[in-house]
């Protein structure tokens, strides 16, 4: 389970206070975060991810308490437990399909890539319809094939919890749907949460649970 | 460090116009000063192996460098000569082992240009040196030579052809001819200015200078046209018609004659070697005389004042390098900072994912240093390739 309690946050040049009472989801549970642009859905993943920590209050996920642990911890735990997709998948042009999505146990001391690694990388690569694609560069990948390895990295090292930020902001309707659906099917066969911050509401009816946004936001006075 | 290593190859290898670029102009800046450095010293260990092995030179009174720079590198000779009797009196006196040096023509240019120094000396000039041939053997007769390694494989002459020597002034019709010279052998590789030399036995000089000569036969029994007026019973006097012989052959050899005093034929300097400190102290008291027409120099004090002359230009050089080095390096930071601005979205991927600023560092050295290590190979090969050409070229320059 995932739960956030009183908790608040805002940034030091000001713009809006981010005040959450209590927020929980189940594990499992795929859950939208709707909103417009500029309503605070990406500091929530931020929080969520252990990137930014709140003034007051705290984020748990399972058993850990992320936002009170140490930077470096929460960087490793990030890295372990929390699979990222992005808005544009921010892909590494440099390397081939296989080394992006093994991206995530190259650059942490603790996570290495090893044969077993490799090969859950090659089946997911298989399960998203790539695996003949493992050695091409991204950039010679269509927009629908990278939005599969970006899925596939954030899978990679069985994360409890899948965060997407606006993964379709770029995508026409069609593959938009696509893609949410393929995210909802893959983290269900892999048993994680997944949390996609979305302002298409054309695609809330995939998701079985849908946190509207605005209620959590006070707008601030800037100067 | 071997993920880190993974990356920054790939990061490269992608970029391979840029990074190739970054490492070419590393490998230059540390070239260029490394080169000069290198090329400085081998030039010092050079000269100064040449100089200390040297003892001491006897000239004509002038320049005690270009005295020095003449008999070690066969440069210019000086304008005045030293008679040989220089040569039998340091010889007799027990002092020590004089060796004429006659070093006043050249050979003539082949097709290429190429001509050596011809060295006028005596056997015991290829014993000072450790000279031994490589192929055949060393001049024994009038009109033989043995040439230097380097110009042997330039010149592609080898024992059994023939050279001849350059005349000093074509257009003197009275002056010295070409000789045509016998090979007889070629030298080992010394790596020193002797590979870039002819030796011919100072007789030999002294016959192309025209001291010494051969021609036909002349007496009034075979050909009286050739006598002048004034021949009497007890010596003939033959006119311009008489045929030189401008080969020395097994033939005229023994017609071969040298007119004047022995004592008195030229040499350009004469190199003494003697055998111990009191000998040599006491060599330098004879030509201590500031009244003297002859000077004795030591030729390791000669290049150590060159050296300090070159010591300063290095310091220049090195002022220089240092300026391009710190230039170039203000450039790469340039670069480096520029690029990062441009990797901010993938860096940003990077700490988003879990990386933390010390691995993207790690990242970052590991592309420096894969950028820095072949350029300093780069830099290290070209520098010892360069270096020998360049200490060539140098004394080529200085002397």
């Amino acid at each position: 389970m995932i739960s956030l309690q009183q908790l608040q946050f805002h940034y030091p040049a000001g713009g809006f206070r981010l005040q959450i009472p209590t927020l929980q989801i189940e594990s499992g549970e795929h859950t939208a975060v709707a909103g417009p642009s500029g309503s605070g859905k990406t500091t929530l993943l931020n929080l969520l991810a252990g990137i930014l920590v709140p003034e007051t209050g705290s984020v748990a996920i399972g058993h850990t308490v992320i936002s009170a642990l140490p930077e470096a911890q929460r960087r490793l735990f990030r890295l372990q437990q929390i699979g990222q997709v992005f808005q544009d998948f921010q892909l590494l042009d440099y390397l081939n399909v296989l080394d992006n999505i093994l991206l995530p146990c190259r650059i942490h001391p603790s996570v290495q890539p090893t044969t077993a690694l490799r090969e859950r990388a090659v089946t997911l690569l298989d399960q998203v319809g790539l695996a003949a694609l493992a050695q091409r560069s991204v950039t010679r990948l269509s927009q629908g094939e990278r939005q599969r390895v970006a899925l596939c990295r954030a899978l990679l090292l069985s994360p409890r919890l899948v965060l997407a930020d606006e993964p379709t902001g770029n995508l026409d309707p069609d593959n938009a749907r696509r893609m949410i659906q393929l995210l909802i099917s893959e983290t269900d066969r892999s048993g994680a949460t997944l949390i996609t911050v979305t302002h298409d509401h054309s695609l809330l009816a995939e998701f079985r649970r849908v946190i509207p946004f605005d209620s959590f936001l006070r707008q601030e006075a800037t100067g | 460090m071997k993920q880190a290593f993974h990356l920054a190859s790939r990061y490269l290898i992608w970029n391979r116009g840029q990074s190739l670029t970054v490492m070419f102009s590393l490998a230059v800046m540390i070239w260029i000063p490394l080169t000069v450095r290198m090329a400085l010293h081998q030039f010092e260990r050079e000269i100064a192996a040449r100089g200390k092995a040297t003892p001491l030179v006897i000239g004509a009174r002038g320049s005690r460098t270009d005295l020095v720079l003449h008999t070690l590198y066969f440069e210019a000779p000086p304008a005045e000569t030293v008679p040989w009797s220089e040569v039998d009196r340091i010889n007799q006196s027990g002092l020590g082992t004089a060796i004429p040096l006659h070093l006043r023509f050249r050979t003539q240019p082949d097709q290429a240009g190429r001509s050596a120094p011809l060295a006028g000396t005596s056997p015991e000039y290829f014993e000072f040196r450790g000279l031994s041939p490589r192929q055949g053997t060393l001049p024994v007769l009038l009109g033989d030579c043995v040439l230097g390694s380097r110009f042997a494989e330039s010149s592609g002459l080898q024992p059994g052809d023939t050279l001849l020597s350059a005349p000093r002034n074509t257009l003197d019709l009275a002056g010295d001819y070409p000789l045509r010279m016998n090979i007889t052998g070629v030298l080992q590789e010394s790596g020193s200015a002797d590979d870039d030399a002819v030796f011919i036995d100072v007789r030999t000089a002294w016959v192309i200078e025209g001291i010494g000569h051969g021609h036909q036969e002349v007496n009034r029994e075979t050909d009286p046209s050739l006598l002048l007026n004034n021949t009497d019973d007890q010596s003939v006097t033959a006119s311009a018609a008489i045929l030189p012989w401008l080969e020395i052959t097994d033939e005229n050899r023994d017609s071969f004659h040298f007119h004047g005093d022995l004592d008195e034929f030229p040499l350009t300097s004469v190199i003494v070697s003697p055998r111990t400190e009191k000998q040599r102290v006491l060599i330098l008291g004879r030509y201590a005389d500031s009244g003297s027409r002859l000077h004795c120099v030591r030729p390791p004090q000669v290049i150590n004042e060159l050296l300090n002359v070159v010591f300063r230009m290095e310091q220049l050089i090195r002022f220089a390098s240092l300026a391009a080095g710190l230039v170039t390096a203000a450039l790469l930071g340039l670069v480096l900072r520029l690029s990062l601005k441009l990797r901010a979205a993938e860096l940003q991927t990077l700490f988003r994912l879990g990386c933390s600023q010390a691995t993207i560092l790690t990242l970052q050295t590991a592309e420096i240093i894969l950028l820095a290590v072949p350029a300093i190979a780069i830099a290290l090969t070209a520098a010892a390739m360069a270096a020998d050409l360049a200490g060539k070229q140098l004394r080529m320059l200085l002397f």
